[in-house]
């Protein structure tokens, strides 16, 4: 309840703040949030593309937040991404198999290339003793050029004058159903499983146990070295799958900048989500449906699509804060009446001690 | 000879951002504050400074606003992590996404572009010309004539180190990260220490965006600060804070970033060249764990 409460304040606050800079500047607030919505939830179409937009911001959510609870600081997602996505697309422009058979090989090609990247990372941990948190980083950086090399180069398209590689083959496109891209399916069963696994599993309770007290997981003889390793792996695997989807549900080829829009919004999402896997579900649709819902915005009432950035920024600081406020307000009131109780007993227990 | 004064004034240039934004954390490292906003504070500060300096035309008021514009940040950092005790680490990420929106928005608001703004109305940060040194035979071409934030830089770090280990602030400040309780029971208060090295990294943060956009290069790119906070912070863990050796690994830094320029002209494609500060990165963790560890081991014997 308090968690609702908290997420509807946290909206509410940067909602009034980005209305609050727009008015500033000079534009209508009102009219640009409806459009917002109006163009993020307000046909079939609109909604469908939401969901198909919010699949890469859940899938990096989930691993981010995963990750977080586990204790593994795996800030690596967005290089994740890139790598399972180029491997996706390598795959995609040199296999050609039947459908059924297609996508699950590229997505599982995805999975490996991201787990590959921060398995990386946790080998590096493991065995030398460098922190994950700068390493996953710097990879990312390392990734972003390294797969600007190879669409460069290697994978290039000869008939594009920017870098980018051919379409995959078609047999490894998601199908659509009407307007609704299967990739919608992958991101409802991998939250789906990933909540199982996590909530109502006794490597996932370890993992959790990790997570808060890693000694006493120790001491309870979780395995601690190996689950990092593959919470790390796992985690990698996710943001992986996100590239893959993306490659093969949206532009069917790896473009420049393919995961720039979506570097950082993974860890935005846990963070908001205090790491619980429906709240990463429920921020996802959420700053998908901002991000698509912008460019609608910005047709109608001119508002520059970036000030979703913005927002975004404004509501992760705001829920975050307000979350630790009303922690305190809450232990403040319980202090206050215990305090209260205490004086009210005070004098019978005086009483009692005096004669 | 030529090409070695060309390489030393190269690093020197790769490593003032580094250098400044590092020494900022510096502060902030041994005040016990974990603050990973540098890469935040130096993007603000790197379009401030671009603002500042195309609206009035000058310089100057780039690097204030800059400063002032770091100094927003770090004033939001403190009112989050200090005064609402929210998770420093949190706050840290979500400043970094905030101004990466901030800016992409200001970028377009202010100028009607996307990505990239550049143009000749923005006045650079002047390099300054030592009448006495420039005449010194070798060192003359690197020690003199080189931008006047890499000077503020040098001075920076002499000053960092004057007033952690010899004054009386020093002494406080190391004491709120060393053990805040015992500071704050002896009746200085450690939040008010950690809200100083705040203050103090926006400023040399702001310092660190304006040579970035007004020195380096002399336009404002989206996310221009390219990583170079958190490659300060890995500069900052790599040597514990301390302000000279905080100069000498920005220097390597700076190197490496050389080196990347160099092997471009052996054919190396320029996207593996622009790698090297990174890897370097992870080359200098590897070192540090590998120390580290000799280390833990000595003990455990």
């Amino acid at each position: 309840m308090a968690r609702v409460l908290n997420a509807a304040l946290g909206v509410l606050i940067a909602l009034a703040l980005g209305a609050l800079i727009m008015l500033a500047q000079g534009y209508d607030p009102l009219a640009s949030y409806a459009a917002l919505f109006q163009f993020s939830l307000g046909s079939p179409y609109a909604l469908a593309t939401t969901f198909k937009n919010a699949v890469p911001l859940v899938l990096t959510g989930l691993s981010a937040a995963i990750a977080f609870a586990s204790g593994p600081v795996n800030l690596g997602q967005p290089g994740q991404l890139l790598m399972g996505a180029l491997a996706a697309t390598i795959a995609g422009l040199y296999l050609d198999l039947p459908p059924l058979v297609m996508i699950p090989t590229l997505a599982l090609l995805a999975m490996a290339a991201g787990a590959l990247w921060s398995g990386l990372a946790a080998l590096l941990r493991q065995a030398f003793g460098m922190s994950e948190f700068i390493v996953t980083l710097m990879l990312n950086i390392v990734a972003d050029y390294f797969t600007l090399w190879a669409i460069t180069y290697p994978f290039k398209d000869a008939a594009a004058y920017s870098p980018m590689t051919p379409p995959i083959a078609t047999s490894g496109w998601l199908p659509e159903f009407g307007d609704w891209n299967s990739a919608v399916f992958w991101m409802l069963a991998a939250t789906a499983l990933m909540w199982f696994l996590l909530a109502r599993t006794r490597p996932g309770y370890e993992w959790r146990i990790g997570g808060q007290n890693s000694l006493f997981a120790r001491l309870g003889g979780c395995p601690v070295d190996r689950n990092f390793i593959l919470v790390m792996l796992l985690t990698g695997a996710l943001a992986g799958l996100a590239g893959g989807l993306l490659i093969m549900g949206g532009p069917h080829r790896f473009l420049r900048g393919l995961g720039a829009n979506y570097a950082w919004d993974g860890v935005m999402i846990a963070i908001v989500a205090n790491n619980s896997l429906p709240g990463v579900l429920a921020y996802g649709l959420f700053f998908a449906a901002i991000q698509t819902g912008a460019l609608g915005m910005e047709l109608i009432t001119a508002v520059p699509s970036e000030i979703v950035l913005v927002l975004q920024g404004a509501l992760v600081l705001v829920i975050v804060a307000s979350r630790e406020a009303l922690h305190q307000l809450a232990d403040r009131l319980a202090a206050r009446r215990q305090a209260q109780r205490r004086a009210k007993q005070a004098p019978f227990l005086e009483s009692v001690e005096q004669p | 000879m030529n090409i070695l004064t060309g390489l030393l004034n190269g690093a020197i240039s790769g490593a003032t951002p580094i250098l400044l934004a590092a020494l900022g954390g510096a502060f902030t490292f041994y005040a016990g504050v974990f603050n990973i906003a540098m890469e935040g504070m130096m993007l603000m500060a790197a379009f401030c400074a671009v603002w500042g300096s195309f609206t009035f035309g000058s310089w100057l008021a780039g690097v204030l606003l800059a400063i002032l514009g770091a100094l927003a940040l770090a004033l939001i950092f403190i009112v989050f992590a200090v005064w609402l005790d929210t998770d420093e680490f949190v706050t840290g990420i979500a400043l970094n996404l905030f101004t990466l929106g901030a800016t992409t928005y200001l970028l377009r608001q202010s100028f009607g572009v996307k990505g990239v703004f550049a143009g000749p109305g923005i006045d650079p940060i002047p390099r300054l010309h030592l009448p006495l040194l420039a005449d010194v035979p070798l060192l003359g071409a690197v020690l003199s004539g080189q931008n006047l934030m890499v000077y503020a830089a040098a001075l920076a770090t002499l000053i960092s180190a004057f007033l952690v280990f010899r004054t009386r602030f020093g002494l406080r400040l190391r004491a709120a990260g060393y053990n805040a309780a015992s500071l704050d029971s002896s009746g200085v208060s450690s939040a008010r220490m950690r809200v100083y090295s705040l203050l103090l990294c926006g400023v040399l943060c702001g310092l660190a965006g304006a040579f970035l956009s007004l020195g380096y290069v002399t336009l404002f790119s989206e996310n221009m600060s390219a990583g170079r906070g958190w490659i300060s912070l890995a500069a900052i863990i790599l040597v514990n804070g301390n302000p000279w050796g905080v100069a000498i690994i920005s220097l390597l830094f700076g190197f490496a970033d050389v080196l990347g320029l160099l092997l471009q002209s052996y054919q190396v494609p320029s996207q593996f060249t622009a790698m090297t500060p990174y890897l370097a990165t992870l080359a200098a963790l590897y070192l540090y764990a590998r120390r580290h560890r000799k280390e833990r081991s000595y003990v455990n014997r």
